[in-house]
């Protein structure tokens, strides 16, 4: 049943196809000129194939695979007329390498704002208290106490070995490889690996 | 929700010299700068926006020249983002679950501000999220801070639930004083026997047979006695145990059942189910066996160490020389064993998870032929499961018994000293059984008494989670005098805002007025907020702002059980509970006689096809019953609704999933049904609303279009647009049919 409804779904979406949808365009140094917007964010001068020139004076990137190919495939896409909705997407960068070096930093500035994840260096506690999980830890971003309301479906091991807690308040962390904690900090998440 | 928070002395210094004599009208906290956390906060006056951070003014915004106010949710954090004169800029972040609907109301106070100067600030009734005392998150919609809830707090509430079962729950703690006198009793008597009776056999002199027996005759009796308090005691607890549980688990799902759908949502199946059965029972056990236990065996600790002190003071103390040690050991054992065994827990569920995942999703799985590598997955991870059970039971088996040896250390000194004592004449054969006894009641509680903190805390997890759904204020409430109205049908939406979350509005500003008897087709793409317009009239949620009255009340003042019962729905999806069809048509209106049934069924067009199944009208369905049709299950929902006989109607995508022939049937039904009603009803495909007397088409949560068919058409606008597309997939030969078809099957076996 589920399958019909994705599929009315799609029929639906085919539908705007009328109204003005932007067609996306893979974005490279030579039709994409990023820079550094008056605000601190970035702008894009996108040179279309028929040598049309469009300014964005805001454009927001995303990743498209934030854990396993942070620097690839990153989707520009416009800010939406409507709050709180993805803008249209412009294009994808296939590999941030392609673009010289300015442009490349540009980008990451963007990108470690929007994928806030400290890391965390060091456990000091952990207590669990009626069924919560109350942390205080060290990260790169400081000293930070969060919550977790249950820690064997919020902290999340991949495959290579890297872990990342999500807590209640929206938060996220990283810890890139718990072996390398000192040993009480390594007991006290063990468990939940 | 605090939107003047007291800035630092350096904050505010900064601000004065900055803004001057500009009046400051909100001043709410930052979290986040550059890759650090911080405390900032963001001043804002009547004229400009400031940003500070520890004394140093970062930015200042004139918010006149400023519009597109807007936070966007980002990963890890989100952001408010301003434009001023045409240039964007990342105004602060902050933590999402701290500050999101705080900023939310911020944006709508710059607005204002941004329109004009010096109105006063605006107020808002949000309540704050966190508690005031530690700054860490309340439990959804409660003002329970779980760190910093005192556990006296926890018993208290549950001593209060259990009232009219606390003489029966006495019963075992009085019981369990007279088993503690008995237990000392039984090893004084036994010593008795051996000093006076038993040891003079190897002497000369016979003591009397008469005596003996009265000691045997006493032993006898104790034991008896002791057995007829025990299987008293045991029925007992197994009433009030019993009695407790359904209690709890009665007011547990009243509580449930009262609350929103918003909140229920919120939480899994599995979550609330574990509420309901699981805490309830580590409750009632906690209260019923554990509780007196512990008073049992606390007390025979404490007798037996003072009736050793007056037996012999140095025997005591031989007791005591190997417990510290040994309550080291065994805290050390259990703290480990608990970390081990929560981790084997862990995996264990992860399997269990995967089942779960593959069995529901089994048809993928085959269709595919990944049936390998899901066995292989599923190696793996009970692999490691059983690895980690194996290394955990090894650990317990090998520990425990050297847990129990180094306590009962105590117990071979004894001997020791004991048998010296003996040999020197200076103690009887009898008090040495008898002190022994008693050593052995020091011992038991002591190893027993080591995994007491763990049931507390079992208990206390699990009697919090009950509170906290207890305790959970419904979203959407009664006012404290409800009217009940008879509903005529006409529906006024009056400058609706609704978002599920307050800074995300799913639909804003939607002014409606329905009259009664109309048909309403509300048309719109996905997302636009179709389905929310109509949670909304159904009052599953409640608007932000604005109002919706029906006949003129407004349906927050209208108690839900008036609304509901005079609302009739007929969803895409039907769910029919386990019964009989019979018991399905007549959910709504259990009175209802056999003729209003069949009648109903008949005008549902669902009459036929009843008749054709085995059993009638009497065919169980549901989870393990007959499977129906998405068509066939369609039509039982409408006979339902038609039983129901409401005033005002939904149909949310009534029609979607249907072949064209049972459509038609449908549609033919639905007419029947619509007459005579208020009726909305939400359809994909167009031909669905031919009988609506308006269409409404949203889009992006505004009211676009609403007017008759022809009138729209001639507008030549979004309906114009969604009519001509859907012609044209139409006009393509055998166009959508196939998937109707395959509706059909999928909706058949589902």
């Amino acid at each position: 049943m589920n399958d019909t409804k994705k599929k009315d779904e799609l029929l639906d979406d085919d539908i705007p196809a009328l109204d003005d949808r932007r067609v996306s365009v893979p974005l490279t140094p030579e039709n994409a000129r990023f820079y550094r917007s008056e605000g601190g964010l970035i702008s894009l001068e996108l040179t279309a194939e028929d040598g049309e020139r469009e300014i964005f004076e805001r454009v927001a990137v995303y990743r498209a695979f934030p854990v396993t190919s942070p620097d690839e495939f990153l989707s520009v896409r416009e800010v939406s007329i409507i709050k709180n909705e993805h803008g249209q997407e412009i294009g994808m960068v296939r590999r941030l390498s392609d673009f010289d070096e300015p442009t490349q930093r540009l980008f990451l500035e963007e990108l470690d704002r929007r994928y806030f994840t400290p890391e965390i260096t060091k456990i000091n506690s952990v207590k669990e208290k009626f069924g919560y999980s109350y942390w205080d830890c060290e990260t790169t971003a400081g000293h930070i106490v969060f919550v977790l309301n249950n820690p064997f479906s919020n902290i999340r091991t991949l495959i290579d070995g890297k872990v990342f807690i999500n807590d209640i308040d929206g938060n996220c962390f990283t810890v890139p490889d718990p072996s390398k904690l000192d040993a009480s900090g390594y007991k006290k998440i063990e468990i939940y690996l | 929700m605090k939107l003047m928070y007291e800035l630092s002395d350096a904050d505010r210094t900064a601000l004065e010299s900055a803004s001057g004599g500009e009046k400051l009208m909100y001043c709410v906290p930052y979290n986040i700068e550059g890759d650090r956390f911080v405390k900032g906060f963001l001043a804002i006056t009547d004229r400009k926006l400031y940003k500070l951070l520890n004394g140093e003014l970062l930015l200042s915004l004139p918010i006149a020249e400023s519009d597109d106010f807007r936070v966007e949710v980002m990963y890890g954090s989100c952001g408010f983002y301003v434009r001023t004169g045409g240039v964007s800029r990342l105004v602060c972040r902050f933590i999402s679950g701290r500050n999101l609907a705080r900023y939310s109301v911020i944006i709508r106070a710059c607005e204002i501000l941004a329109e004009q100067h010096g109105t006063d600030p605006i107020t808002n009734d949000l309540p704050e999220r966190f508690c005031p005392k530690c700054g860490r998150p309340y439990v959804n919609n409660t003002t329970i801070c779980p760190y910093c809830m005192d556990r006296m707090e926890v018993y208290r509430k549950m001593f209060a639930m259990t009232k009219g079962l606390r003489l029966m729950m006495c019963f075992p703690f009085i019981v369990a004083i007279f088993s503690v006198v008995f237990s000392f009793l039984v090893p004084w008597i036994e010593g008795q026997a051996v000093n006076e009776y038993l040891e003079p056999l190897s002497g000369t002199e016979r003591g009397s047979m008469a005596g003996f027996i009265l000691i045997v005759c006493a032993i006898v009796s104790i034991d008896l006695f002791q057995r007829a308090l025990g299987v008293i005691q045991s029925r007992c607890s197994a009433v009030s145990g019993n009695r407790f549980i359904m209690m709890m688990k009665n007011i547990l799902y009243e509580k449930l059942e009262s609350l929103s759908l918003s909140s229920l949502q919120r939480r899994s199946t599995g979550d609330l189910m574990g509420r309901v059965n699981n805490d309830t029972a580590v409750m009632q056990d906690f209260v019923t066996n554990q509780l007196p236990n512990i008073f049992v065996q606390s007390v025979s600790f404490l007798v037996a160490m003072v009736v050793m002190l007056v037996i012999n003071p140095v025997m005591c103390l031989f007791i005591f020389v190997p417990i510290p040690f040994s309550i080291f050991l065994i805290k050390k054992f259990w703290s480990t064993m608990d970390l081990k065994n929560r981790r084997g827990w862990n995996l264990e569920n992860k399997v269990n998870r995967q089942l779960q995942d593959i069995f529901s999703g089994i048809r993928v799985v085959k269709s595919f032929g990944q049936e390998k590598r899901e066995i292989e997955r599923f190696r793996q991870s009970s692999l490691r499961s059983a690895r980690q059970t194996e290394k955990n039971e090894m650990l317990f088996d090998t520990f425990f018994p050297i847990v129990t040896f180094a306590i009962r250390l105590g117990s071979y000194l004894i001997l020791l000293y004991g048998n010296i004592l003996l040999f020197d004449g200076e103690m009887q054969l009898g008090t040495l059984h008898q002190i022994n006894a008693y050593a052995n009641i020091v011992y038991s509680p002591l190893i027993w008494m080591t995994s007491v903190p763990r049931h507390i805390s079992r208990f206390l997890t699990s009697a919090s989670k009950v509170f906290e759904i207890l305790e959970e204020t419904p979203e959407v409430g009664d006012i404290s005098l409800p009217i009940d109205i008879r509903i005529h049908g006409e529906i006024n939406i009056k400058n609706v805002t609704f978002g599920y979350e307050s800074y995300n509005p799913v639909l804003t500003n939607v002014s409606v007025r329905i009259h009664p008897g109309e048909m309403i087709g509300i048309v719109g793409h996905s997302g636009s907020g179709k389905t929310t317009l109509i949670n909304l009239i159904m009052r599953l949620y409640d608007v932000n702002t604005g109002s919706i009255e029906i006949d003129g009340v407004n349906i927050k003042d209208i108690s839900q059980e008036a609304l509901r019962s005079q609302m009739g729905v007929v969803l895409q999806e039907t769910f029919l509970f386990a019964g009989s069809i019979r018991d399905n048509i007549a959910y709504a209106c259990p009175s209802a006689t056999d003729e209003m049934i069949i009648e109903a069924a008949k005008t549902a067009n669902a009459h036929d096809f009843i008749m054709d199944l085995p059993q009638g009208y009497d065919t169980v369905v549901g989870v393990s019953g007959y499977s129906l049709s998405g068509g066939e299950r369609q039509r039982i929902a409408i006979a339902r609704a038609i039983i129901h006989n409401p005033r005002i109607l939904i149909l949310d995508e009534a029609t979607a999933a249907l072949d064209t022939e049972t459509e038609k049937l449908i549609q033919d039904a639905l007419k029947k049904l619509i007459r005579n009603r208020t009726t909305l009803a939400i359809a994909h495909r167009l031909s669905t609303l031919r009988n609506a007397d308006r269409l409404l088409v949203l889009d992006h949560g505004k009211v676009a279009e609403f007017g008759t068919h022809t009138e729209l058409l001639e507008r030549k606008g979004i309906y114009y647009k969604l009519v001509m597309a859907q012609q044209k997939m139409g006009a393509i030969p055998g166009g959508g049919e196939p998937e109707k078809a395959a509706a059909k099957t999928s909706s058949a076996t589902a």
